[in-house]
């Protein structure tokens, strides 16, 4: 059911900057219905989560978070912090444990005095917090090779940009469900910058 | 209630094998890890097997199987030095795999294989194989555990043969033997972290116009 849709994300963590970037095949077991599906979403203007796994849930799972953080929002007067975010999101799924959301968050911001921040969690919940890189989705196995191979610390944006956009595309190219380009996005505490990749249309 | 059986004749002893074809030479890679669903076995198992003068396979899988695969081809192999007094060429042996493995189509070796070697021009090959036989001549190839692991990464690495966007029939990669070696520590390492099933020790074969060579490197061990 996790392969339903097909789906890639992964997340890095740069020099006081963050990556995060997914594919943009939406498909139905083996027939593809659309090349520009978004999966990651703007919480605010320093948070960031992609949701990889059935589509549906994906999306009434994005639309209960941004629910809370408005709600969040009015009473704080603030924005919520990614740490808390995280704890929200695993909150939210775990409720749901004995018929769960079908989806794989990957959580990016940045959090006090702008550290980078990533996580990822399973369909109930569990948080995994790494220092490096994150992965989800049907191509995860073929993102953990690409990535580890690839990924090196305390990268700036640029540098980021082209090591996480490599790692996406030949990860996606050898996963049948997953590819029809990329979609990335680069944050730095001043500026957000979102690009689309040209990769294999397949 | 009918009683049914849940004993498979087959076990996945884990592992990964990666090989790549240069201009001249051939480098197989392994790793010495053998397991058996999360425990191990041995820490110091060769997956690599010298079919031939120029032809070396690895393979991850179930090693039983991976052993009577061995023996077969050694025994397939003297029998053809005996008829046609020479050793075999790496595409005859590629071929000879292929039948093997498909004589077993509907009990077949859990085994997954790759091929080195230098064709009977001195370029190097890789062919790689399917469980029951279905091969194609390719630039590189890695099969077991953490194929998928590192194939993305060696597609990026070696676009050139790369036969996603090249059919790869004479792909060689135009990297130097100690380039492609480093590439295969490099891919080894990163797999290690992220695959329980391979670590332990890497055991690089190196075939080229001079002979044959060996080399060992540590891997994690947890």
């Amino acid at each position: 059911i996790f392969e339903y849709n097909g789906s890639a994300l992964v997340a890095m963590v740069g020099k006081n900057c963050f990556a995060i970037a997914s594919d943009r095949r939406l498909g139905v077991q083996l027939q593809t219905i659309a090349t520009d599906f978004q999966r990651i979403y703007k919480i605010h203007d320093k948070l960031f989560i992609g949701l990889a796994g059935l589509a549906t849930d994906a999306q009434t799972l994005y639309q209960k978070l941004v629910f809370r953080h408005k709600l969040y929002q009015l009473r704080e007067e603030r924005d919520m912090k990614p740490q808390t975010f995280a704890s929200l999101v695993s909150a939210l799924l775990y409720e749901k444990r004995f018929g769960p959301f079908f989806c794989q968050p990957v959580i990016a911001g940045l959090g006090d005095e702008d550290k980078p921040f990533i996580c990822t969690m399973d369909s109930i919940g569990a948080k995994e917090l790494a220092k490096d890189f994150v992965v989800a989705g049907t191509a995860s196995e073929s993102l953990y090779g690409a990535c580890e191979a690839m990924f090196k610390p305390d990268m700036e944006a640029e540098e980021l940009f082209e090591t996480i956009s490599q790692a996406l595309l030949s990860s996606v190219d050898r996963d049948c469900l997953s590819g029809w380009g990329g979609h990335v996005y680069v944050v730095t505490p001043t500026e957000v910058t979102e690009r689309i990749l040209k990769g294999r249309m397949d | 209630m009918k009683q049914q059986s849940n004993w498979s004749p087959y076990d996945n002893n884990g592992g990964t094998c990666v090989a790549i074809a240069g201009a001249d030479y051939c480098v197989i890679a392994a790793d010495t890890r053998m397991s058996t669903g999360y425990s191990i076995l041995t820490r110091d198992y060769s997956k690599i097997c010298q079919l031939a003068e120029k032809s070396v396979m690895a393979s991850s899988g179930f090693q039983a199987d991976v052993r009577a695969l061995q023996k077969v081809l050694a025994a397939r192999h003297l029998i053809y030095q005996h008829q046609h007094n020479k050793q075999m060429s790496c595409p005859a042996m590629a071929q000879l795999l292929s039948n093997t493995l498909y004589y077993k189509r509907f009990f077949p070796y859990y085994a997954f294989n790759v091929l080195g070697g230098l064709d009977n021009e001195g370029k190097g090959c890789v062919f790689t194989y399917d469980a029951v036989g279905s091969y194609e001549r390719v630039g590189y190839s890695s099969q077991g555990s953490g194929s998928t692991l590192i194939m993305p990464f060696l597609d990026n690495q070696l676009k050139s043969p790369s036969p996603l966007l090249l059919s790869a029939q004479d792909a060689v990669t135009p990297l130097s033997e100690l380039e492609a070696i480093d590439l295969v520590k490099t891919c080894f390492a990163s797999a290690t972290e992220r695959d329980i099933y391979t670590g332990d020790k890497l055991e690089i074969v190196v075939l080229n116009a001079d002979g044959i060579r060996r080399e060992h490197m540590e891997l994690r061990k947890d």
